[in-house]
Protein backbone atom coordinates (compact mmCIF):
# COMPACT_ATOMS: atom_id res chain seq x y z
CA UNK A 1 0.00 0.00 0.00
CA UNK A 2 1.07 3.69 -0.69
CA UNK A 3 0.70 6.22 1.90
CA UNK A 4 -0.43 9.62 1.96
CA UNK A 5 3.01 10.61 1.74
CA UNK A 6 3.12 8.67 -1.53
CA UNK A 7 5.37 5.80 0.29
CA UNK A 8 5.66 2.52 0.30
CA UNK A 9 4.51 1.58 3.86
CA UNK A 10 5.78 -2.05 3.85
CA UNK A 11 8.81 -4.77 2.80
CA UNK A 12 7.73 -6.33 -0.98
CA UNK A 13 9.71 -8.12 -3.63
CA UNK A 14 8.32 -4.99 -5.93
CA UNK A 15 9.31 -2.32 -3.31
CA UNK A 16 12.71 -4.33 -2.71
CA UNK A 17 13.22 -4.15 -6.94
CA UNK A 18 12.56 -0.23 -6.89
CA UNK A 19 14.60 0.30 -4.12
CA UNK A 20 17.79 -1.77 -5.33
CA UNK A 21 17.43 -0.20 -9.50
CA UNK A 22 17.18 3.09 -7.34
CA UNK A 23 20.47 2.41 -4.97
CA UNK A 24 22.74 1.09 -7.89
CA UNK A 25 21.36 4.24 -10.03
CA UNK A 26 22.83 6.20 -7.04
CA UNK A 27 25.64 3.98 -6.44
CA UNK A 28 27.33 4.53 -10.23
CA UNK A 29 27.21 7.81 -9.90
CA UNK A 30 28.89 8.70 -6.56
CA UNK A 31 32.79 9.89 -6.92
CA UNK A 32 33.62 7.18 -3.74
CA UNK A 33 31.59 4.12 -4.81
CA UNK A 34 31.06 4.43 -8.09
CA UNK A 35 34.98 3.27 -9.64
CA UNK A 36 35.06 0.49 -6.95
CA UNK A 37 31.49 -1.08 -8.44
CA UNK A 38 32.80 -0.12 -11.97
CA UNK A 39 35.79 -2.55 -11.11
CA UNK A 40 34.01 -5.05 -9.43
CA UNK A 41 30.87 -5.19 -12.16
CA UNK A 42 32.58 -4.50 -15.40
CA UNK A 43 29.88 -5.39 -17.76
CA UNK A 44 26.35 -6.29 -17.68
CA UNK A 45 24.77 -5.16 -14.05
CA UNK A 46 21.47 -6.94 -14.16
CA UNK A 47 22.78 -9.85 -12.36
CA UNK A 48 24.30 -7.91 -9.94
CA UNK A 49 20.91 -6.55 -9.49
CA UNK A 50 19.32 -9.55 -9.55
CA UNK A 51 21.32 -10.99 -7.02
CA UNK A 52 20.65 -7.78 -4.59
CA UNK A 53 16.33 -8.16 -5.29
CA UNK A 54 17.19 -11.80 -4.11
CA UNK A 55 19.90 -10.43 -0.95
CA UNK A 56 17.13 -7.86 0.38
CA UNK A 57 14.61 -10.22 -0.48
CA UNK A 58 16.31 -13.10 2.36
CA UNK A 59 17.02 -10.21 4.60
CA UNK A 60 13.72 -8.35 5.17
CA UNK A 61 10.99 -11.07 3.81
CA UNK A 62 13.08 -14.24 5.13
CA UNK A 63 12.01 -15.62 2.03
CA UNK A 64 15.74 -17.95 1.47
CA UNK A 65 15.84 -16.76 -1.84
CA UNK A 66 19.60 -15.30 -1.84
CA UNK A 67 22.34 -17.90 -0.41
CA UNK A 68 26.12 -16.73 -1.25
CA UNK A 69 29.16 -15.58 0.64
CA UNK A 70 29.30 -11.72 0.83
CA UNK A 71 32.52 -11.98 2.96
CA UNK A 72 34.32 -14.21 0.35
CA UNK A 73 32.87 -11.70 -2.31
CA UNK A 74 34.14 -8.57 -0.66
CA UNK A 75 37.30 -9.47 -0.02
CA UNK A 76 37.88 -10.03 -3.06
CA UNK A 77 37.52 -6.72 -4.11
CA UNK A 78 40.62 -4.51 -4.32
CA UNK A 79 40.52 -0.95 -2.82
CA UNK A 80 37.32 -1.39 -0.49
CA UNK A 81 38.30 0.78 2.81
CA UNK A 82 36.10 0.82 6.20
CA UNK A 83 35.07 4.90 4.74
CA UNK A 84 33.37 3.75 1.68
CA UNK A 85 31.19 1.77 3.91
CA UNK A 86 29.95 4.57 5.64
CA UNK A 87 29.26 6.26 2.13
CA UNK A 88 27.35 2.82 0.94
CA UNK A 89 24.76 3.28 3.73
CA UNK A 90 24.22 6.59 3.24
CA UNK A 91 23.18 6.47 0.05
CA UNK A 92 20.97 3.14 0.94
CA UNK A 93 19.41 5.21 3.64
CA UNK A 94 19.12 8.32 1.67
CA UNK A 95 17.05 5.62 -1.12
CA UNK A 96 14.80 4.19 1.84
CA UNK A 97 13.72 7.19 2.86
CA UNK A 98 12.89 8.53 -0.69
CA UNK A 99 10.74 5.20 -1.33
CA UNK A 100 9.41 3.62 2.00
CA UNK A 101 7.77 5.19 4.93
CA UNK A 102 9.99 5.98 7.93
CA UNK A 103 9.12 2.95 10.13
CA UNK A 104 9.82 0.96 6.71
CA UNK A 105 13.27 2.42 5.90
CA UNK A 106 14.41 2.31 9.79
CA UNK A 107 13.96 -1.32 9.11
CA UNK A 108 16.42 -1.38 6.10
CA UNK A 109 18.60 0.67 7.79
CA UNK A 110 18.96 -1.53 11.04
CA UNK A 111 19.93 -4.09 8.98
CA UNK A 112 21.81 -2.38 6.67
CA UNK A 113 24.37 -1.00 9.44
CA UNK A 114 23.99 -4.94 11.02
CA UNK A 115 25.19 -6.31 7.79
CA UNK A 116 28.19 -3.79 7.05
CA UNK A 117 29.54 -3.66 10.43
CA UNK A 118 29.95 -7.23 10.37
CA UNK A 119 31.65 -7.22 6.88
CA UNK A 120 33.81 -4.79 8.05
CA UNK A 121 34.85 -6.78 11.04
CA UNK A 122 35.19 -9.95 8.96
CA UNK A 123 37.44 -7.68 5.89
CA UNK A 124 39.28 -5.15 8.41
CA UNK A 125 39.12 -6.31 11.83
CA UNK A 126 42.66 -7.19 13.09
CA UNK A 127 43.66 -8.47 16.72
CA UNK A 128 46.16 -6.38 17.60
CA UNK A 129 44.70 -2.96 16.32
CA UNK A 130 42.35 -0.71 17.96
CA UNK A 131 38.56 -1.12 16.62
CA UNK A 132 36.29 0.93 15.36
CA UNK A 133 39.83 1.75 13.34
CA UNK A 134 40.75 5.02 12.32
CA UNK A 135 39.95 6.01 8.94
CA UNK A 136 42.64 5.54 6.42
CA UNK A 137 44.39 8.39 4.98
CA UNK B 1 29.58 -9.43 15.94
CA UNK B 2 27.49 -12.76 14.99
CA UNK B 3 24.76 -14.81 16.03
CA UNK B 4 25.11 -17.38 18.52
CA UNK B 5 22.97 -20.74 18.84
CA UNK B 6 22.80 -22.08 22.64
CA UNK B 7 21.20 -24.76 24.80
CA UNK B 8 18.35 -25.13 23.80
CA UNK B 9 19.05 -26.01 20.29
CA UNK B 10 20.60 -29.33 21.84
CA UNK B 11 18.58 -32.35 20.82
CA UNK B 12 15.83 -30.74 19.58
CA UNK B 13 17.54 -28.94 16.14
CA UNK B 14 14.67 -27.95 14.62
CA UNK B 15 16.54 -26.87 11.40
CA UNK B 16 14.49 -23.82 10.37
CA UNK B 17 17.19 -21.26 10.72
CA UNK B 18 19.24 -23.00 8.16
CA UNK B 19 16.63 -22.34 5.05
CA UNK B 20 16.78 -18.72 6.03
CA UNK B 21 20.10 -17.63 6.32
CA UNK B 22 21.49 -16.03 3.19
CA UNK B 23 24.79 -16.70 3.59
CA UNK B 24 24.81 -20.87 4.60
CA UNK B 25 26.86 -20.43 7.92
CA UNK B 26 25.09 -23.33 9.91
CA UNK B 27 26.91 -26.49 10.54
CA UNK B 28 25.30 -29.49 12.19
CA UNK B 29 26.19 -31.69 14.75
CA UNK B 30 25.34 -34.85 15.92
CA UNK B 31 22.10 -33.19 17.93
CA UNK B 32 22.74 -29.57 17.38
CA UNK B 33 23.71 -26.60 15.02
CA UNK B 34 26.28 -23.81 15.38
CA UNK B 35 26.83 -20.73 13.43
CA UNK B 36 30.55 -19.97 11.94
CA UNK B 37 31.22 -16.83 13.63
CA UNK B 38 33.22 -15.54 10.16
CA UNK B 39 30.56 -16.63 8.10
CA UNK B 40 27.39 -14.83 9.86
CA UNK B 41 26.98 -11.55 8.40
CA UNK B 42 24.69 -10.52 11.47
CA UNK B 43 21.59 -10.09 9.33
CA UNK B 44 19.70 -11.77 12.36
CA UNK B 45 17.36 -13.56 9.84
CA UNK B 46 17.55 -16.57 11.96
CA UNK B 47 16.54 -15.72 15.50
CA UNK B 48 12.60 -15.38 15.34
CA UNK B 49 12.67 -18.27 13.29
CA UNK B 50 14.47 -20.93 15.82
CA UNK B 51 11.03 -22.56 17.49
CA UNK B 52 13.29 -22.97 20.63
CA UNK B 53 14.58 -19.62 20.73
CA UNK B 54 18.22 -21.02 20.71
CA UNK B 55 19.63 -18.11 18.68
CA UNK B 56 20.45 -15.30 20.06
CA UNK B 57 22.85 -12.03 19.17
CA UNK B 58 26.40 -12.47 20.66
CA UNK B 59 26.51 -8.48 22.44
CA UNK B 60 23.38 -10.37 24.79
CA UNK B 61 25.41 -10.84 28.17
CA UNK B 62 26.58 -14.40 29.36
CA UNK B 63 27.19 -15.76 25.78
CA UNK B 64 31.16 -15.94 25.71
CA UNK B 65 31.04 -19.81 25.68
CA UNK B 66 28.39 -20.54 23.67
CA UNK B 67 30.66 -18.21 21.15
CA UNK B 68 33.66 -20.36 21.82
CA UNK B 69 31.63 -23.40 21.25
CA UNK B 70 29.96 -22.21 18.04
CA UNK B 71 33.78 -21.10 16.67
CA UNK B 72 34.97 -24.58 17.24
CA UNK B 73 32.49 -26.84 16.12
CA UNK B 74 31.53 -24.63 12.95
CA UNK B 75 35.26 -25.91 11.40
CA UNK B 76 34.98 -29.33 12.18
CA UNK B 77 31.24 -30.04 11.55
CA UNK B 78 29.56 -30.05 8.13
CA UNK B 79 27.79 -27.31 6.66
CA UNK B 80 24.08 -27.27 6.51
CA UNK B 81 21.78 -26.02 4.35
CA UNK B 82 18.88 -27.79 3.48
CA UNK B 83 16.08 -28.63 6.58
CA UNK B 84 15.22 -32.14 7.21
CA UNK B 85 12.99 -33.93 9.81
CA UNK B 86 13.55 -32.50 13.64
CA UNK B 87 14.28 -35.59 16.18
CA UNK B 88 11.49 -37.15 16.85
CA UNK B 89 11.26 -36.81 20.55
CA UNK B 90 12.58 -32.70 20.14
CA UNK B 91 9.33 -31.45 21.64
CA UNK B 92 10.00 -33.72 24.98
CA UNK B 93 13.56 -31.87 24.88
CA UNK B 94 12.43 -28.45 24.47
CA UNK B 95 12.82 -26.27 27.43
CA UNK B 96 14.84 -28.76 29.56
CA UNK B 97 17.58 -26.82 31.19
CA UNK B 98 21.32 -27.20 31.04
CA UNK B 99 21.26 -29.63 28.08
CA UNK B 100 25.05 -28.93 27.55
CA UNK B 101 26.63 -30.94 30.38
CA UNK B 102 23.92 -33.69 29.43
CA UNK B 103 23.02 -34.50 26.04
CA UNK B 104 26.00 -32.35 24.17
CA UNK B 105 27.25 -34.25 21.53
CA UNK B 106 30.44 -33.53 19.82
CA UNK B 107 30.16 -35.81 16.80
CA UNK B 108 29.54 -33.92 13.22
CA UNK B 109 25.57 -34.45 11.97
CA UNK B 110 25.48 -35.99 8.29
CA UNK B 111 25.36 -32.58 7.06
CA UNK B 112 23.50 -31.83 3.35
Amino acid sequence: MIVASGKLDHVSEEGIRQLVDMFYVKVRIDPELAPIFARAIPGDWQPHLTKMYAFWSSVMLTTGRYKGNPVAKHLAIPGVKPELFERWLALFDATCSELFDDATSDAFRVKAERIAESLKLALFYRPDRPWPQEPTP
Amino acid sequence: MTFVVSDNCIKCKYMDCVEVCPVDCFYEGENMLVIHPDECIDCGVCEPECPADAISADTEPGLENWLKLNAEYASLWPNITIKREPPADAKAFDGVADKLKQYFSPKPGQGD
